[in-house]
């Protein structure tokens, strides 16, 4: 199972930096892709987060989710072009501040959900919580919760599949080519699904509670995530590419 | 192994003890029934101690009052006092009782927390503020215990089955409990990760921690533990040594509960009176020990060909499949890789006729599950060609080969998915075209024979329920071909044989039976054929017999034989060739009596 959040292992510049200091290069990124408003800053931007994605090695991580999304991009454009008629008409129904608007938005999508998926592949989610517990004094509970509901994504995309071979084994048209009827017959599925994810969540609640979740302090994590000369200077970068967003 | 004489300083006392879960209380009219109702035990410092049980008995429910999760976690009625190291559960916390006692779940998957082996292994340690001067040691010397030194850096996602049954042990272990509670720790491993699993268990004893398993495998629990408990309907029936246990294999069978095979000749032997009652011997050795004394040296011949090979109403006679007949199912040159790049499997050729009964045996990983996967066309092969009653998997749609190749899941929870249990036996005749009121009024048939509750939720139903639903769902299409991935997996000996007897009858009407088990003695007992498969081949295919006996293959695959085909093989070279070929046990029984009374 090749899943789009698993940890990609590494040794760069980038594995190594804090946690927190990763979080804050994803918000950055995202930030700057919202208040930039040109082409060469979107472009920019998905350029940097594609440079990055290469220098850590996860870039396959990023065309994975590319195929994803580059769809729902096309129907966002389709969309944006069909609400937005003022301008010069262009082709079809299409006007040039619609093809404008449209192509911004689908450029912002990718540009927002591109960085994240990078920082996760770089980043062991247990790093992650307790990173977020040491430097940025979030509550060990939540970010427990956070790094839990990651972890359950492959899962239940798992057990998902399961059911789906089970169900398609029998005779339902899972294989079928017509996405609609595929959904419709996943729909009543989410039921099952629901109740075994339900049972789960309630194991792992026990479980933690039996390795002594509730002893946990700030101090309690073996391992040390202090900011280094390192991070700081990449904070400073960070700050420095919100600016550039806001510039143009 | 060891008979404790002395009673050792008690570490978990039960006093008493009864629970009935919230959720049995709140529907239904009547009285709701425990889980637990009035048990009284004591486990004693440094034991092994197995629990066994038919499903439903109240096991996981005793585990779960064993580590403080009843009453911290379930809530119910509980009565009674329950000590774990002189303190009542009642009165301390569950993160206390967990200092004492680890727990291992059923379901590990919930219990990981991390991505990576040594995160995982920090958690506890973090949580209850072991100093980090001794996390490093602690984790090293843990580590080296279960046996997986070798693993620290590794993804969790990544490892089998029964490294991360390993992995879920090293955790709690590092936290130095003084008793681990493990719920089946071993029932999605093939038999040899069982038994790593519980070499593992018998290093940690060793080390002074006590060890409480539910277990179903008896012939594990009767080779590690001191003691056993058996459960029935939330009662404890039977506390003692393996050996007074299994005495009682008549009783034990009547609740549910198998028990090893070489146990049930000595019974046998006891109660026509050769052998003294009440110690029956419990492996391999000590029963061909036994054998050669109890037989006379002057009788060891062969008597004429009796009925000893034929032994239970289990064992497979040919079936009446026609001469030159056409397989129904057929595989030629079948290789399949999966896209990432993870196990694949090589020139698989196999033909099935129809009325034939055929077991795929093997390793985790072998590649058995995607050799069923390749049957019922969720795969297609990336060369060669699969074919299921003429029908190239390649060029038809899964779901129309589904009327002719039926499958049990191991989970049936991801084959339901209907309001009433008639529903759901109907919806596979309905997806094939039939119409609505015939396919309730053939469903209705099928679920009358199995005595199901046609109007309640399948998913109401108990685990066994379930997977008797689902079977029931197979059954009523009729199909040509019949693919069981772990039949047995999860069900009780009682479960397990309403389901081996109904697929064994399904065969004699002429369908195919195709099945990948673990749990050999299920294999020996119906499957005419065997496949050995290892490392995405199959190694040799023949009589289930043969194959068995078969000694360099059994190392290769990694398969441990059944015991009776153990017992009849050493048998056969110290007492009388004649044993060689006996299956059964009643085989091996009326053999030795014949000899004896000749004698």
């Amino acid at each position: 199972m090749v899943n789009v959040i698993d940890y990609v292992p590494g040794k760069t510049l980038l594995h190594r930096l804090n946690p927190v200091t990763k979080l804050a290069i994803a918000a950055a990124i995202i930030v700057a892709t919202f208040l930039s408003d040109s082409y060469v800053m979107l472009l920019g931007l998905l350029v940097l987060t594609f440079a990055l994605g290469f220098y850590a090695k996860s870039q396959g991580k990023l065309f994975s989710l590319m195929k994803l999304l580059v769809p729902i991009a096309i129907v966002m454009l389709l969309l944006q072009t069909a609400f937005v008629r003022t301008g010069e008409p262009v082709f079809l129904w299409m006007t040039s501040t619609g093809l404008i608007t449209g192509s911004k938005a689908c450029l912002r999508l990718l540009g927002v959900a591109l960085p994240l998926i990078l920082m996760l592949s770089v980043t062991k989610l247990n790093d992650l919580a307790n990173a977020c517990v040491e430097v940025l004094h979030i509550p060990y509970r939540y970010a427990f919760t956070f790094t839990t509901a990651l972890r359950f994504v492959p899962v239940f995309s798992q057990e998902m599949n399961a059911i789906m071979e089970a169900q398609c084994a029998r005779g339902v048209e899972y294989d079928t080519k017509n996405p609609i009827k595929k959904l419709q017959l996943m729909l009543p599925l989410c039921v099952p699904l629901l109740v075994t994810s339900v049972g789960k969540t309630d194991a792992t609640a026990l479980a933690a509670e039996q390795r002594g979740f509730y002893l946990r302090t700030r101090e309690s994590s073996f391992k040390r995530y202090p900011m280094a000369a390192d991070d700081k200077c990449v904070l400073a970068l960070c700050v420095l590419l919100i600016a550039l967003g806001v510039l143009f | 192994m060891a008979e404790s004489t002395n009673t050792p300083q008690p570490i978990i006392e039960l006093k008493d003890v009864s629970f009935t879960y919230a959720s049995a209380a709140s529907d239904g009219t009547e009285a709701p029934k425990p889980a637990l109702s009035h048990i009284t035990a004591t486990i004693g410092t440094g034991e092994f101690v197995g629990i066994i049980g038919p499903s439903g008995a109240g096991k996981s429910t005793l585990a779960s009052v064993m580590s403080g999760a009843i009453p911290h976690h379930f809530k119910g009625t509980l009565f009674g006092a329950t000590l774990v190291d002189g303190k009542d559960t009642c009165d301390i916390t569950l993160t206390d009782i967990s200092q004492i006692v680890g727990s291992v779940l059923q379901d590990i998957d919930t219990q990981m927390v991390a991505s990576v082996v040594e995160d995982e292994m920090l958690f506890g340690l973090e949580n209850f503020g072991v100093p980090h001067t001794e996390i490093e040691g602690r984790i090293e010397e843990t580590l080296a215990t279960v046996g997986i030194t070798d693993l620290r850096d590794r993804e969790i996602a990544t490892l089998s089955g029964g490294q991360k049954q390993k992995v879920a042990i090293a955790a709690i272990l590092a936290l130095h409990p003084r008793v681990l509670v493990l719920d089946e720790p071993t029932a999605a491993l093939d038999p040899a990760s069982s038994t790593l699993v519980f070499d593992t268990l018998e290093e940690v004893r060793r080390q002074g921690v006590t060890v409480v398993v539910i277990e179903q495998k008896v012939a594990l629990l009767s080779k590690y533990c001191d003691r056993i408990l058996v459960m029935d309907q939330g009662k404890l029936l039977l506390d003692g040594t393996p050996r007074e246990v299994f005495a009682h294999a008549e009783k034990l069978r009547s609740i549910g509960v198998d028990s090893p095979r070489v146990a049930r000749v000595y019974n046998s032997l006891a109660k026509d009176g050769l052998l003294p009652q009440g110690k029956p011997c419990l492996t391999v050795e000590e029963a061909a020990a036994i054998e050669e004394r109890l037989i006379p040296e002057a009788s060891r011949t062969a008597p004429a060909e009796g009925s000893f090979r034929q032994g239970s109403k289990h064992v497979v006679a040919a079936r009446p499949y026609a001469e030159g007949a056409e397989p129904v199912v057929k595989l030629r040159d079948v290789c399949f890789q999966y896209p990432n790049g993870g196990a694949t499997v090589k020139d698989l050729e196999m033909s099935v006729y129809p009325g034939e009964m055929v077991a795929v045996v093997g390793q985790n990983g072998a590649g058995k599950t995607t050799l069923t996967k390749l049957l019922n066309g969720l795969l297609k092969p990336s060369s060669g060609e699969v074919r299921i009653s003429g029908l190239s998997t390649k060029e038809v749609p899964t779901s129309r080969i589904a009327a002719h190749c039926a499958t049990l899941f191991q989970n049936p929870d991801y084959q339901l998915c209907k309001d009433t249990v008639l529903d759901e036996v109907a919806f596979g005749l309905e997806l094939q075209g039939i119409d609505e009121e015939e396919a309730k009024r053939r469903a209705l048939r099928v679920i009358e024979r199995f005595g199901l509750p046609e109007k309640e939720s399948p998913f109401s139903l108990s685990r066994g329920q379930r997977q008797v639903v689902a079977l029931a769902s197979v059954v009523v299409m009729e199909p040509d071909v019949v693919l069981l991935d772990e039949p047995t997996s999860g069900l009780d000996y009682r479960e397990c044989m309403t389901v081996m007897d109904t697929v064994s009858e399904m065969a004699n009407r002429g369908c195919a039976v195709i099945m990948v088990c673990h749990d050999m003695e299920v294999v020996s007992d119906f499957a005419e054929r065997l496949v050995v498969m290892a490392n995405g081949r199959i190694l040799d295919r023949g009589a289930t017999l043969d194959m068995f006996s078969d000694t360099s293959l059994m190392k290769e695959a990694f398969i441990e034989a059944p015991q009776i085909v153990q017992l009849s093989q050493v048998l056969s070279r110290t007492v009388s060739p004649a044993f060689a070929g006996v299956s059964q046990v009643s085989g091996i029984v009326d053999l030795t009596e014949e000899m004896v009374q000749r004698g």
